[in-house]
């Protein structure tokens, strides 16, 4: 790969993450990379968006209660 | 390639479930096995939500959502925050080249919504207390992005209210409000953000995803097939209206534009849809503002609430209020102005902007403004440079081509359809005459002062000469330089008719050549033509009466006039019939040349010439009276050359000799005062008024009046007009019989003398023989005797002269007194009041109205 453009790709995704902490959204610097790269082959950030925030949820969901609603209202 | 990146994509998501699966803080004791359900259903879910929704609600706009991102974090308080975070986003967005990410809003979006929805559910708590249309918002925000988990989530809000609204025991309300949100959610298929957007485009006219133009409906609406309730179909449908403007108003504009080049629009027409297209960039700037600003929150004081988008259907309409006044009253002058052109398009618009309300007042002010200007530069040209630039004829100024001598009159004249309403009748006329001027200085007098002429009215008015000085609305200052320029060039023009071109001059000397007003010219020429003209009239030599004229002027004063002048008096031969003597075609001409030909025009000159005719009929009769005295003159010859005469016969001659003189007389007092009348009463009077007229004149239209008016008061009071026709009638008739008195009378004289002749010859020897007469007194009446026979005959002669002549003369004196009478109980019934004086002046004596009682 061109030196140059994994500098380029370095600094985005530096320049994003700060924006990522900044806006507080709780992302670790590996998973903004694989969304950043979902997000460029083109798919959509709002559904991207709804993944991360149910995953989490989920996450959250299964810690709490031991309920699962949400795995009942999936299957 | 389309499959390395589906797999690419569905590696990246596995990836990515793994990440945040793994991220949870308790489970990092036990890593997550790849293989397990847990992680199946999850990377199921996640294939799930991200093949639901494959397109993105908002417009690919980087810079937007940056914005969008940094109003949130300001409006909540946090703005050096936002600060840092501007500043990342333009270093990010000015990553390019290898290497760089390349959906940039996709990534800034993305991290927006991660950044609202964990706001939104640290605060969520907050929220549900708030005002129930806030709450449903809320709820609805999340809306397209929850939908397949919207139940869980509303079940938890559910449970916050119950935790929070404590104090309304049966929890009714928040269970109201509830069944509210879901009930709207059932009606709504496509939320109020959408819609907004959508009706954003209507008004651009472009159709939305939702809200499309109906052509049955003849507007913007939501197709019946998308469920939304009836307030939101209707409140759409209102602010669409709009969209049907500007697309009514565009779709003029756009084919004015398509037909500029081969259709004359028109330089009004072109500027009313420039002025047009610069209103509408105002609006395009106005949307492009409300886009921007869809997208973002309303600023509120709490920051722990999270608000909904900016824009609502509802400020919408506020926001529209304006640009829907603006484009209603578009729309309506591109209806008015659609098959109106120039002056009287602009006319049409001024119509509407007589309007109290100070909105529209400006706005129609702005637009005229811009759709006047060609007009006044037009104006502006005309007045201070006498151009017509007016190719597609807009102006209210037409000029036509034609001679020289009527360009003055016929040249230009005022086109009534293209006057705008805001300039005043008597103003168009003051704008067309000062151009009119102009014109008439640069091509009938050859004069180029006028151009400083108007630089100085220009400089006077306040205005320079240059373009586009002049605009609608300054009426005062467009007047006061048309004004400032009449006046001047006016000014100029009568300067250059009076000095230059001696026009006060070329009145005179046609008074006193055509109007004979030169005594002892009229005299001579009179004299000299005289014999001529009772020639025949196809015998007459119009190179020979020229010369005739040359000489009559020449031994006459009239050799001292300018040599200018009489260069231009000629001799005219009417155009004779049968049987016509010289003195019914002669007549005298003036050649007004080029610029004086605009006052005296070929149907003036008639005037004249029909004056000249009368005047030299009256001249005639009045010459003929005075030859006729010539020779009626009692002398001793005629008294005592008859002594020898028979008693009977010199009886006869004296009283025919008598009757003579009487109705000679007679006749001699009524053309001396006709004379007199027509002299100093008519001709004088007039031209004293007409001279103190040309001095006040201010342009030369007035000028012109004046001219008109001196002309028409002689025709009047000459009885050549039209109401006098029968009386001038009856005056030629009378002129005729005084004519064919005179020869009568000439014929007497000529008798008498040859009489007095005979006499003479035979009383020399009847001297001589007086003795012997008396002597040879039996031998009188000796037959066969030479001298008793030849005064025999003599006085048979004469007595049979006297007869005959008595008989004409009695005929004549009858006809005459006749005429006369009708003449004079015509001439109360004129309504000339002047005509009066004639009469008065005839009847001095009260001779005529004693003699006839209808008097």
């Amino acid at each position: 790969m061109d030196p140059n453009a994994a500098r380029t790709a370095r600094e985005s995704l530096d320049l994003a993450f700060r924006m990522s902490n900044v806006l507080d959204t709780g992302l670790d610097r590996h998973t903004l990379s694989v969304l950043i790269a979902l997000c460029d082959l083109g798919l959509n950030p709002e559904a991207l968006a709804a993944v991360v925030k149910e995953l989490r949820r989920e996450l959250q969901t299964s810690f709490s209660p031991p309920s699962s609603t949400a795995q009942s209202s999936l299957s | 390639m389309e499959e390395e990146d589906q797999q690419k994509v569905s590696d990246l998501i596995k990836e990515l479930v793994l990440r945040l699966l793994s991220q949870n803080p308790t489970s990092d004791s036990h890593p997550i096995d790849p293989n397990s359900t847990d992680f199946r259903n999850s990377l199921r879910y996640a294939f799930r939500i991200l093949s639901s929704r494959m397109t993105p609600s908002v417009a690919p706009d980087a810079a937007a959502i940056g914005e969008s991102i940094k109003r949130r974090l300001a409006t909540q308080g946090k703005s050096s925050e936002a600060l840092t975070l501007a500043d990342l986003c333009t270093k990010f967005a000015s990553k390019t080249g290898p290497g760089s990410v390349n959906n940039k809003w996709a990534v800034l979006y993305f991290l927006k919504i991660i950044a609202e929805d964990r706001k939104s559910a640290r605060t969520q708590l907050d929220s549900s207390v708030l005002l129930p249309n806030l709450a449903f918002k809320d709820a609805d925000s999340g809306h397209d992005l929850r939908v397949s988990r919207s139940l869980g989530s509303k079940e938890k809000g559910w449970r916050n209210g119950v935790l929070l609204v404590s104090k309304d025991p049966e929890n009714r309300r928040e269970i109201a409000f509830r069944e509210f949100v879901n009930l709207v959610k059932e009606e709504n298929e496509v939320c109020e953000e959408v819609l907004v957007r959508d009706v954003l485009y209507a008004c651009q006219g472009i159709d939305g995803k939702y809200v499309k133009f109906d052509k049955n409906a003849d507007g913007y609406v939501i197709p019946d097939l998308v469920k939304v309730p009836r307030a939101t179909r209707i409140i759409v449908r209102k602010l669409c209206e709009l969209g049907w403007l500007f697309r009514k108003v565009k779709g003029y504009i756009s084919e004015c534009m398509d037909r500029f080049p081969a259709e004359d629009v028109g330089t009004v027409g072109q500027a009313f849809c420039a002025a047009l297209q610069d209103e509408l960039s105002e609006y395009y700037k106005l949307l492009a503002v409300l886009e921007a600003q869809s997208m973002n929150p309303i600023p509120l004081v709490s920051e722990k609430v999270s608000s909904e988008n900016y824009l609502s259907l509802r400020r919408l309409s506020v926001w529209f209020a304006e640009p829907m006044v603006k484009m209603r009253l578009m729309a309506v002058l591109v209806d008015k102005c659609r098959v109106l052109r120039g002056g009287a398009m602009a006319g049409a618009i001024h119509l509407h902007a007589q309007h109290g309300d100070p909105l529209v007042h400006e706005f129609m002010k702005r637009l005229l403004r811009r759709v006047c200007s060609p007009l006044f530069e037009m104006v502006r040209s005309w007045v201070l440079e006498g151009e017509l630039e007016d190719i597609f004829s807009e102006f209210f100024v037409v000029g036509q081509p034609v001679k020289a001598e009527s360009l003055w009159r016929d040249g230009y004249m005022l086109h009534a359809g293209m006057l705008p309403s805001f300039i005043s009748q008597s103003l168009a006329q003051r704008i067309l005459r000062t151009g009119k001027s102009i014109n008439f200085l640069r091509v009938c007098c050859e004069d180029h002062g006028w151009a400083d002429a108007a630089t100085e009215a220009a400089a006077a008015a306040g205005t320079t000469t240059r373009r586009g000085s002049l605009g609608y609305g300054e009426t005062e200052a467009l007047e006061s330089l048309v004004d400032g320029a009449a006046k001047r060039i006016d000014k100029h023009l009568l300067d250059v008719m009076y000095k230059r071109y001696k026009f006060k001059e070329h009145c005179l000397a046609i008074k006193r050549y055509l109007l004979l007003g030169q005594g002892d010219f009229v005299q001579y020429l009179m004299d000299i033509v005289g014999p001529e003209l009772s020639e025949p009239a196809n015998t007459i030599s119009t190179f020979k009466l020229a010369g005739l004229l040359e000489t009559a002027i020449r031994s006459s004063n009239a050799q001292y006039d300018d040599p200018d002048i009489l260069d231009r008096l000629r001799v005219k031969m009417m155009p004779h019939g049968a049987g016509d003597r010289g003195w019914d075609v002669f007549s005298l001409e003036y050649d007004a040349r080029v610029p004086l030909d605009t006052v005296f025009t070929e149907s003036v000159m008639a005037r004249y010439l029909k004056i000249f005719n009368f005047l030299w009929k009256l001249r005639r009769v009045e010459h003929a009276l005075i030859g006729a005295w010539k020779t009626l003159k009692p002398n001793c010859i005629t008294s005592h050359s008859f002594t020898k005469l028979h008693h009977a016969v010199k009886l006869q001659l004296l009283s025919s000799l008598r009757r003579c003189q009487v109705l000679w007389d007679d006749m001699n007092h009524f053309v001396t005062n006709l004379q007199y009348y027509i002299m100093f009463e008519v001709l004088e009077v007039s031209w004293s008024n007409f001279s103190s007229e040309m001095e006040v004149a201010k342009d030369l239209d007035d000028l012109l009046a004046a001219h008109e008016k001196y002309l028409h008061s002689i025709v009047e009071k000459s009885l050549l007009g039209e109401r006098s026709q029968t009386l001038c009638k009856s005056l030629f008739v009378l002129f005729d019989l005084i004519l064919r008195f005179r020869s009568h009378a000439d014929r007497l004289y000529e008798g008498i003398y040859e009489l007095q002749a005979r006499t003479m010859e035979s009383s020399l020897p009847s001297r001589d023989k007086r003795k012997s007469q008396k002597q040879l007194s039996d031998k009188v009446s000796e037959p066969g005797s030479w001298i008793g026979d030849g005064r025999k005959a003599l006085t048979q002669r004469a007595g049979e002269l006297f007869r005959n002549m008595g008989q004409d003369l009695d005929a004549i004196a009858k006809e005459y007194s006749s005429l006369l009478e009708g003449f004079l109980s015509q001439l109360p019934v004129q309504q000339h009041v002047d005509l009066k004086f004639l009469l008065f002046r005839l009847d001095f004596t009260e001779f005529y109205s004693r003699s006839s009682p209808s008097l």
